[in-house]
């Protein structure tokens, strides 16, 4: 058919016959638009807005008190070529996605694979191992950690056991981060409830059929387990990555607030606090929010397209 | 952003944490002045002590109270003043006076001195304090000065005498080998490398300041000197270890060395002794800040050691001003006070309060008033980003202390980081 003939076979119907384009979204959606109505200005208010503004503000400088002033890119350029704070922040936070995320997750695989076995009182030992992950983030775990790890802390004395003479490993520089790493791989619950509902979900004849074949449950792990399972790791870990970029709580009690001893707990997020909140400059700060959304994104991205070669769908 | 929800969710925890702290009974009243402060717990009783005397004279005013550690007290106040919700009378240090003045966050009380803010007997120098380009937006709620608290028992059970006004850097050094034989790892001093009044105090004995017109009074030479007298310090073990300094991180005083059994002596301010006193089970008593070398002085001086300012935005503006006046003027409020927040300017409070002193609180006030030739100037109220410089120079000095820099890099490079900082605040 011709757009022709269309247009020949549309017009008998003529206009007053055929609803307006509104009158007839109305009829069809107009209700569930209207129900929607709450939300989408919670949507529009609430999140759409401020990001709006802070990509805006990100271009300016800004005390809060006074008019924001435009300064063009000059908050990115500071960021990466004249702000030490700011290479020291990415490097920290780095460490501690590159170390913590990986560590957590073979963790939370190990404790999921152990819980997988049908044992029982299953549900009171995955209560108690989610236990940490519902602490996690409080201000009271960070407390109890600043205590663990003091020079003259648990750990230490635990050590000392064996003849160890420990450092303060929460205010040397050089151990300071680790214990943060610690305390994020310690709060592996969720991921490991992911992972246990994703070990359910594996068939069981294939186990059956890879047992019969003589393979050894090492075999069995690696060629059956893990492979059926990748979609499952290629999820906690995107989640697990965001996670740790976002890590804000326990370096912000445990160091009050200043990422010390010699900026080792400066994670990116405490930096962007520093600057908004103790110092005032939250367009630089808008700045910054700006290029973490850019380095998760980029991690994201990179993750989904990568996925193709490693993780595999059942199909 | 993503990772708001975090940053709010842990503020909305510390804000239900710090309320649950506080004290005051909250009753449905006519009117509800919210005050903030930072402080330990005893500072808050006597707070609310006067909180209390205020309700009773005018019926009808309740109070809603928060207190902090001061490292904490700072990005909550900035929150709260950027959200439009700071609290109707807050806390306001010699610091930060500059920075909230000039961006409107604290307001100006010229036009209630003599119409409820009543100022006819409060000392002219600290009135001055509060001044920013001859405007008044801070009421001094006492004088006070720098000090060093010292753990009286652990210098009588390491045998050796008390640091006194003549004690220089050097005198501590060359008690240390004797106190450190006895001392069961004790240490002499708290790392003050990184502390902001000690170099302040240090500077001035040398005829330099922290700030001069708003731009930094010392320069690069200074700041190696001192760092190079506090790496030997340190080699020598007369102070404590960077891993324990570290330890210290928001300065609260639960976390100084003194308070956890690591120094004898720690860095402090004059009208803390009672809130030292309060979590230290031996008794304290108060020295000078060490000279930069024999018979040097005129670092110390007589500041405003913290400040009532008043929210412009109040909805109970009069109110508010009102309470500062009585906080300030009242006599029962000032024996309820004591010197907690350092000497009352007041002289008819000071003289009420005079004889009714206890004995570390007479030492307090002894302590400020008899200063002598440790005595220099106020100096001006420091520009505004002074307290990430402050800051900065913490971690400078860690950096030192853990040996990733040197006292010769260290000098140059924070005096170009501090004239950056100041350079970007404007």
């Amino acid at each position: 058919m011709t757009a022709r003939s269309i247009g020949a076979d549309a017009a008998p119907y003529g206009r007053a016959v055929v609803p307006s384009v509104w009158s007839r979204l109305w009829s069809a959606n107009g209700p569930g638009y209207l129900f929607l109505l709450p939300w989408f200005i919670g949507f529009f208010g609430l999140t759409v807005g401020p990001i709006v503004t802070s990509f805006y503000l990100s271009f300016t400088n800004f005390d809060l008190l006074t008019p924001a002033e435009w300064v063009g890119f000059d908050n990115y350029a500071r960021m990466f070529t004249a702000d030490p704070k700011f290479a020291q922040s990415m490097r920290v936070t780095l460490l501690f996605v590159v170390f913590s995320v990986p560590l957590k997750l073979a963790f939370a695989l190990s404790i999921a694979l152990l819980l997988n076995r049908g044992m029982r009182g299953l549900p009171i030992y995955r209560a108690i191992f989610y236990l940490p992950s519902l602490l996690g983030a409080s201000v009271a775990i960070a407390v109890l950690w600043r205590q663990l790890f003091a020079g003259d802390g648990v750990v230490n004395d635990f050590l000392a056991i064996f003849g160890i003479q420990g450092p303060s490993w929460i205010s040397n520089p050089r151990t300071s981060l680790w214990t943060l790493i610690a305390l994020a791989v310690w709060q592996f619950g969720s991921p490991m409830i992911i992972f246990l509902a994703g070990l359910r979900q594996i068939p069981v004849d294939l186990y059956e059929a890879a047992s019969l074949d003589g393979a050894s449950k090492w075999r069995i792990f690696w060629k059956v387990t893990l492979p059926l399972l990748t979609p499952v790791v290629f999820f906690n870990a995107i989640i697990q990555t965001i996670e740790g970029f976002k890590s804000f709580t326990p370096a912000f009690i445990i160091s009050g607030g200043t990422g010390n001893p010699v900026n080792s707990t400066l994670f990116y997020t405490l930096y962007l606090y520093q600057e908004a909140f103790a110092f005032f400059r939250m367009g630089y700060a808008s700045a910054l929010a700006w290029v973490l959304l850019a380095i998760v994104a980029i991690f994201t991205g990179v993750s989904f397209l990568t996925s193709r070669y490693w993780v595999h769908y059942d199909d | 952003m993503s990772f708001s929800l975090d940053r709010r969710q842990f503020l909305l925890g510390s804000t239900a944490l710090v309320a649950a702290g506080a004290v005051s009974p909250a009753f449905a009243q006519d009117k509800r002045l919210r005050l903030t402060w930072w402080g330990g717990q005893a500072r808050a009783d006597r707070t609310n002590a006067v909180s209390d005397l205020y309700a009773k004279a005018h019926p009808g005013v309740a109070f809603d109270t928060e207190f902090n550690a001061f490292n904490d007290y700072w990005p909550k106040l900035g929150t709260q003043v950027a959200g439009g919700n700071a609290p109707d009378v807050l806390q306001m240090d010699y610091r930060y006076l500059v920075e909230y003045a000039n961006r409107g966050a604290i307001a100006a009380l010229d036009d209630y001195v003599g119409k409820g803010l009543k100022l006819d007997d409060f000392d002219q120098d600290q009135q001055d304090g509060g001044k920013v380009d001859g405007k008044l937006y801070a009421i001094s709620l006492g004088a006070n000065s720098v000090s060093i608290m010292v753990n009286q028992k652990a210098f009588a059970d390491a045998g050796v005498a008390e640091p006194n006004r003549d004690w220089s850097y050097d005198d501590y050094k060359a008690n240390a080998a004797a106190f450190n034989a006895k001392s069961n790892g004790v240490r002499l001093m708290a790392d003050g490398s990184g502390n902001e009044p000690a170099l302040e105090n240090w500077l001035r004995q040398r005829g330099k300041a922290l700030y001069k017109d708003g731009k930094i009074g010392w320069d690069a030479d200074d700041l190696t000197a001192w760092f190079k007298m506090w790496v030997d310090l340190r080699a020598a073990q007369v102070c404590v270890s960077p891993e324990d300094q570290a330890l210290d991180a928001s300065a609260a005083i639960d976390t100084t060395m003194i308070t956890i059994g690591k120094a004898a002596t720690t860095y402090a301010n004059s009208n803390q002794l009672i809130a030292f006193q309060a979590v230290n089970k031996s008794p304290l008593t108060m020295v000078n800040f060490p000279r930069a070398g024999a018979g040097t002085g005129g670092g110390h001086y007589r500041k405003p050691s913290q400040f009532w300012s008043v929210n412009p935005k109040s909805a109970l503006i009069e109110d508010a001003v009102s309470y500062v006046s009585f906080f300030v003027n009242d006599i029962e409020a000032g024996l309820a006070l004591g010197v907690e927040r350092g000497i009352p300017c007041s002289a008819a409070v000071r003289a009420a309060l005079s004889p009714t002193l206890s004995a570390p609180d007479q030492l307090s006030l002894n302590f400020v008033s008899n200063l002598g030739d440790l005595l220099g100037k106020l100096p001006p109220v420091p520009p505004a980003h002074a307290g990430e410089v402050s800051q900065q120079l913490n971690t400078k000095a860690q950096e030192v202390a853990f040996g990733s820099t040197t006292p010769e890099d260290a000098g140059p490079a924070f005096a170009k980081e501090a004239a950056d900082i100041l350079a970007r605040a404007s």
